[in-house]
């Protein structure tokens, strides 16, 4: 997404463009696939930055929108009907309204609402977006900012599933984007998926005559005097560009360049990674009364978001219901989503063979959806109902997030080192995507712009 | 060419990048960005767009003749008479 991005700003100057993909479809983690005839999304449970009508137009996604030339309104983009974070017996509400979600926190936690409204105020004052952000710990940040800790912990819950690389934190400034970008804007989604924002990108830059070669990955990037002479493919083809802008991570770029000033660190490898159950049910999501959009979970009062040690944890996760976006033709629908989101552990799915690699998804998939029937209303009763009205599960690991977005340890938010500016070490190779810590579809788009802006089209 | 010509070149432009912007009633001598949501990323692509529609550079310390209508009027119109008799 932030490769395609960038590809289209060059292309519109005039630059000449060339799109090297390794996947046969494009996307990364905001891709698509298809089983038995029906589409999934591999990412998106929701475009944040939704311009509510709280926010105003200050939404960087009016300006990744202006900036693709692609309008607003063609992403046909549908709101939430109401998400929830649930911490045992703790629920915080909230939909697109910041308003709704202020009220929800001083109902359940009226002793700290002074202390909220300065937690506000120092997220106004932090200049989150600036390139030069200091490296903050949040939840060090949350713990002196509140008495009560939960507050703090189900702040980081949502937080973090929607963009924290690192274990059990987020730096101050991608918390601060994240809370803006899914309390302060809003939470969406294309009539249509992810394919409503792909199709646009793809389309125009073959308008242009954008080459793009699918299916052939970058095999090692040439350097000599610090500068990246030729690109050389699986197939042994061979490119040489002006500039690079690679969007496969920061230590996977890294390790492509056959001369490396410094070999990868541990602690540039991102850890935390998730897996997928999707169950296809007949009718809608209300016929069981479940009608909210997202729900964050977490069956502690403190938060952990890091790599298990089993395969998979199912004691913190993330449920998402497509159908109930308050798209009207979710109304007439016949059949509904359920995706159930929860941590997994890369080694122990990269480590199975095929047929027991099979096994291991089918039993993850009655915990994780066992699990979830717990925090959805009357979950636990309708479960023989809920199974007899579902028509097929489909299952991603961190397996299959590698193979997307080719993030070692299949790692969803990429290295917990980010480089904003997208310099690397190479003078004329530049990093866009995840490692540079921009947040989500949106923050993908606006990262591949601004690499192509401030590298390259910016006259000097 | 004329000041008149080079405004509406500008205001052409901006349509094109912020087709969302109401430009009916833009006032000449008040700066764009007081009157039209635009940031530093849409002042960028007004001199992109002027680059490549009409061949003419705008240097980056330069970016604030841009301000306002009558400013741009005044600063581009000898860059396009330049233009135009090279």
């Amino acid at each position: 997404m932030s490769g395609l991005s960038a590809a289209l700003r060059l292309a519109m100057f005039g630059k000449n463009v060339l799109v090297l993909e390794k996947h046969y479809v494009v996307g990364g983690l905001n891709s698509f696939y298809a089983r038995k005839g029906r589409k999934f999304d591999v990412g998106l449970h929701a475009v944040t930055n939704f311009p509510s009508p709280s926010s105003g137009k200050t939404s960087p996604l009016l300006r990744a929108c202006r900036q693709l030339r692609i309008p607003f309104e063609s992403l046909n983009l549908y709101e939430q009907s109401r998400s929830r974070i649930s911490f045992e017996d703790k629920h915080i509400r909230f939909n697109n309204e910041f308003s709704f979600f202020l009220n929800e926190i001083y109902e359940n936690f009226p002793k700290e609402k002074d202390r909220f409204r300065n937690f506000l105020q120092k997220m106004e004052d932090f200049d989150a977006y600036s390139i030069n952000v200091p490296d903050l710990s949040t939840r060090s940040i949350l713990k002196e900012a509140f008495a009560e800790p939960l507050l703090g912990e189900m702040l980081l819950c949502p937080t973090s599933y929607y963009g924290s690389a690192q274990e059990n934190d987020i730096d101050f400034a991608t918390f601060t984007m994240l809370f803006d970008a899914i309390f302060k804007q809003g939470l969406a989604r294309p009539s249509h998926g992810i394919r409503a924002i792909l199709d646009p990108l793809v389309q125009k830059l073959d308008e242009m005559g954008v080459k793009r070669l699918m299916n052939n990955a970058v095999k090692k990037i040439k350097t000599y005097n610090g500068k990246a002479t030729e690109i050389v493919m699986d197939n042994e083809d061979t490119y040489t560009a002006d500039h690079i802008i690679s969007t496969c991570g920061l230590v996977e770029t890294e390790e492509l360049l056959t001369k490396k000033k410094t070999p990868p660190k541990e602690n540039k490898m991102g850890n935390f990674s998730v897996i997928e159950t999707i169950s296809v049910f007949k009718g809608k999501p209300t016929d069981f009364g479940w009608d909210e959009t997202v729900i964050f979970y977490n069956d502690d009062q403190e938060f952990r978001y890091e790599k298990p040690k089993e395969s998979m944890d199912s004691t913190s996760g993330v449920i998402c219901i497509p159908e109930n976006y308050q798209d009207p033709h979710n109304q007439k629908v016949d059949e509904s989503r359920l995706r159930i989101t929860n941590p997994a552990n890369f080694d122990k799915w990269d480590s199975l063979e095929e047929p027991a690699y099979i096994a291991e998804k089918a039993r993850c998939e009655t915990v994780m959806l066992q699990k979830a029937l717990e925090y959805l209303p009357k979950g636990q009763i309708q479960k023989k109902d809920f199974s007899d009205a579902t028509l097929l599960k489909d299952t991603f690991t961190p397996r299959t997030i590698k193979k997307y977005t080719n993030h070692a340890n299949g790692a969803l938010y990429g290295s917990p080192v980010k480089s904003r500016s997208g310099s690397s070490q190479i003078k004329n190779l530049y990093l866009a995507g995840t490692d540079q810590g921009y947040i989500g579809i949106v923050g993908a788009m606006l990262g591949g712009i601004a690499v192509a802006n401030n590298r390259i089209l910016r006259p000097a | 060419m004329n000041k008149d010509k080079v405004k509406q070149i500008v205001l052409d432009i901006i349509s094109e990048i912020a087709p969302d912007e109401d430009l009916s009633d833009v006032k000449p001598e008040i700066r764009l960005r007081d009157q039209l949501d635009l940031d530093s990323m849409d002042f960028l692509d007004i001199v992109m767009e002027l680059r490549k529609q009409h061949g003419i550079d705008v240097p980056e310390a330069e970016y604030r003749q841009l301000e306002s209508l009558d400013s741009c009027g005044n600063y581009l119109l000898p860059k396009f008479e330049a233009g135009a008799a090279a």
